[in-house]
């Protein structure tokens, strides 16, 4: 009997998603590219202690406005020179990728907690709720953003996590209206009512049945929303509502400089430079997310 | 369109004229100011650029003698003041001649008390003909709390004015040589009032000042000629020109090519090159300014004078002189700038020393770390160029002796608000003086001014200080009165209510051709005296 058996073997299984997805996303090399140098970002961040020559907030009163090393007056020591007060940027810098990767992660997972929980209700409950859930984030989207956060921070004073919570705010209705749309289009599909009808309960229906078919914008938004909310963070410190001194978040380090853009334009541009580069980085891997995760745009 | 084309070609060729006559004639002064006037009736205004706009049509009662902040006779030849100290009797100044033939007015008589009686009256009296004219907004007269300070202003002839005050008060002179106390002509008002257009008293200026108006054009250039009847004689120069530039660089650009021969407000960065020019001379004087950190004597530890002491020598006054003011301020010990009378110089600073700083905090028994605050004032002042700056170089000097300062700030108003009430533990703030007397800083540490929501922001109040304080505001004698404010000087520097930072420098460029330039402390452009070689 047993040499009766004829092993048939496995038809090809099916190449894994996350594979198919990293195969997708591979071909894009901005996405490649951005990745890389995010992924650097955050190392130096994580490894701050070790990697910054110096503390972020120590003042070296002997070098105040020192140039960066290759030019003419500067020093080793100070790699990229030194601010106003004879602080090393590159140590702020790197620090201060912290305090902006902080940021935009904090509001992402929180804007993310929240728009899934107010996007399902609104798509799943319907009536009453969804009017009242659409009309408070049409509300919301209707004044600018920047300006809203504003007016958020003026009124709950600022400081690192307000800022936080003024831009978690700003950036809800994005969340909220792709969960729902999301949720609304997953939700009329057949599978969805083959669950109904063996009697998948609501909650395990919403989020074991629903959810995961809808991850895809939900992740290329959340990517993009985080360089977005770096920027915005970096704005409100530009502006002095954001971190307070001595921590140095780069947008308050640009404000700090203004002043001296003729006569050290370094203390300027450096953190107006990282600011650049992690949030192109940031959107070029997010349109790459984008173009590797929707369907429509993929490549068949 | 072609009006305005017009009329902007009109403007550049009046430039151009302007500009020509200064090549021309070398008796012309032209000053590069920063803006344009609201009006010319100083009563009205609070900026110094409308103040300084108007100050050559007029004089005061009594006047700052130029450079300084001395009271010196103006219309006033003198002045008696009654052993009571309530009552001043000003003897005017006799043949003072208005300017003639401007706006068609042709003055009928010399200034006497009615010229004054107006000028005061028109602030003080809801029901003056002139009160409620171009907006009736008189700041400068409320604020110093004249309409409750004069009681009476009589006329006793016509050359002389009595003045009947509430309480004795010293400083009173001085202000009356400030702005608020600017003497108009009577008559005028009355020639604009008959012909129905009373709102041009405010435009067109009639005074007895050296200079005498001829024109102006909102953002291009008001123009004066010398008032050849001038009681003090007639001045130096023949024309004076504003130049309305506001751009800072353009001012140094003109300045550089002599187009205008003084200018305001120079830009920090252009300092180190004004200096090196040939062609420039640049004066600088200490502003009549200070900055400060007032601790919150009602806080612990705050409340011990030698926690106070302790918190200032921690801090590096030099390094904020040299990275925040950048060279135009000089480290402040004493409340007073050293340009007002009565500063004590034998006061000496704490000077920068942590080691003794940890040492006193540990007397003290304070358990470091500690946790406090500082305040930062969200904007620039003349007395501050970087509140921010200063409170972080602070905030590092502080954590080397264990004082955890976490930075605070709102916005300005409500910034002023908030340390008026109290609620701060350290808090930066300064002061700008008005008319150089000493009582307009040092009521700044009075009892009456330590109430929540008072501009003691120390909430400090001291016997041996308050009594001296109140004494020398009433007493006239100034030998007497310095060796108060003396006396008070060295009791703020041992209780250290405040930590004083910093007086700013005022620079003013001016081209080598002028000479008898003075900067005024407070703040001023006099050019009367001044001559163009």
């Amino acid at each position: 009997m047993a040499a009766d058996v004829t092993v048939i073997s496995a038809p090809q299984a099916p190449p894994h998603p996350l594979a198919v997805f990293w195969h997708d996303l591979a071909r894009n090399r901005g996405a490649l590219l951005g990745l890389a140098v995010v992924v650097l970002i955050a190392l130096l961040a994580i490894f701050a202690d070790v990697v910054a020559p110096h503390a972020p907030a120590e003042q070296f009163r002997a070098h105040v406005l020192q140039p960066p090393a290759w030019v003419e007056g500067g020093s080793w020591a100070f790699p990229l020179g030194t601010d106003e007060v004879g602080r090393d940027i590159l140590s702020r810098l790197i620090y201060g990728a912290r305090y902006s990767l902080f940021i935009g992660i904090s509001v992402v997972a929180v804007a993310l907690v929240l728009g899934i929980s107010l996007g399902f209700a609104a798509a799943f409950v319907g009536g009453l709720v969804d009017v009242m859930i659409e009309r408070l984030m049409d509300l919301i989207m209707s004044v600018p953003s920047l300006v809203l956060a504003i007016v958020i921070v003026a009124i709950i004073g600022p400081s690192l996590t307000n800022t936080i919570i003024a831009v978690t705010i700003v950036y809800l209705p994005r969340y909220v209206r792709i969960v729902r749309a999301a949720a609304l289009s997953e939700k009329a599909k057949d599978y969805v009512t083959a669950a109904k009808t063996v009697g998948v309960g609501r909650w395990r229906l919403m989020f074991v049945t629903v959810l995961p078919n809808c991850v895809a914008p939900i992740i290329v938004q959340a990517t993009l929303g985080v360089s977005d909310a770096i920027l915005e963070a970096a704005a409100l410190g530009f502006l002095g509502l954001g971190a307070q001194p001595p921590t140095p978040e780069w947008g308050t380090m640009l404000a700090a400089a203004r002043e001296f853009l003729q006569r050290a334009p370094w203390v300027v541009t450096w953190p107006g430079l990282a600011i650049l580069v992690t949030v192109v980085s940031i959107n070029l891997f997010g349109d790459g997310l984008r173009d590797a995760l929707d369907p429509r745009l993929k490549r068949s | 369109m072609s009006r305005t084309i017009r009329g902007s070609v009109a403007a550049v060729s009046f430039a151009a004229a302007v500009l020509a006559s200064t090549a021309l004639s070398a008796k012309t002064l032209v000053y590069c100011s920063e803006g344009s006037p609201e009006n010319f009736t100083p009563a009205l205004n609070t900026t110094g650029t409308s103040l300084d706009a108007a100050r050559p049509v007029f004089n005061q009662l009594v006047e700052f003698e130029r450079g300084t902040t001395k009271v010196v006779p103006g219309l006033a030849e003198k002045w008696d003041i009654s052993d009571d100290g309530k009552v001043i009797t000003f003897h005017l100044r006799k043949g003072v001649k208005f300017h003639s033939g401007i706006n068609n007015f042709k003055p009928t008589r010399d200034f006497n008390a009615d010229d004054v009686l107006f000028s005061f009256n028109r602030q003080g009296d809801p029901k003056h003909p002139y009160h409620k004219v171009s907006g009736g907004a008189y700041d400068y007269y409320n604020d110093m709390e004249m309409p409750k300070l004069i009681q009476k202003l009589e006329k006793v002839d016509d050359y002389t004015i009595r003045m009947t005050l509430s309480e004795p008060n010293a400083p009173f002179i001085a202000n009356l040589a400030m702005d608020l106390g600017t003497i108009h002509s009577a008559e005028y008002a009355d020639f604009l009032m008959k012909q129905g257009k009373p709102e041009q008293f405010d435009q067109i200026p009639v005074g007895t000042g050296p200079f005498q108006f001829v024109a102006y054009q909102k953002d291009a250039v008001i123009r004066f000629k010398a008032f050849p009847q001038y009681w003090g004689g007639k001045a130096k120069i023949d024309d004076l020109v504003y130049a309305i530039t506001p751009d800072a660089t353009a001012r140094y650009a003109k300045l550089k090519k002599g187009e205008c021969q003084v200018m305001f407000g120079p830009n920090p960065a252009d300092l180190a090159k004004m200096k090196e020019d040939k062609d420039i001379n640049l004066l600088s004087q200490p502003g009549l300014n200070i900055a400060y950190v007032a601790f919150n004597v009602q806080k612990k530890p705050f409340d011990d004078k030698h926690v106070r002491q302790a918190y200032i020598m921690a801090i590096d006054k030099a390094a904020i002189i040299r990275d925040v003011y950048q060279g135009a301020g000089q480290a402040a010990k004493n409340l007073i700038p050293p340009t007002i009378w009565s500063y004590n110089d034998k006061v000496k600073d704490y000077g920068y020393d942590p080691e003794k700083a940890r040492q006193l905090l540990k007397e003290a028994g304070v358990q470091t770390p500690l946790d406090i605050d500082l305040w930062y004032m969200p904007v620039q002042r003349p007395y501050n160029p970087n509140a921010k700056r200063i409170a972080e170089m602070m905030q590092a000097d502080l954590a080397k002796v264990g004082l955890n300062a976490k930075l605070v700030t709102y916005e300005w108003g409500e910034y002023r608000k908030r340390l008026q009430q109290g609620e701060h533990i350290t808090g930066q703030l300064g002061w700008t003086g008005d008319n150089g007397d000493p009582d307009n800083f040092f009521f700044l540490l009075g009892c009456s001014a330590a109430r929540a929501g008072g501009q003691n922001l120390s909430k400090w109040c001291d016997k041996n200080f308050d009594d001296r304080l109140v004494k020398a505001k009433q007493i006239p004698n100034v030998a007497e009165r310095t060796k108060l404010y003396e006396e008070m000087q060295t009791i703020a520097h041992d209780e250290a209510p405040q930590m004083t930072i910093a007086h700013s420098v005022v620079f003013e460029p001016i081209r080598k051709e002028v000479t008898g330039y003075k900067v005024s402390p407070l703040g001023r452009h006099d050019f009367y005296g001044v001559e163009v070689k």
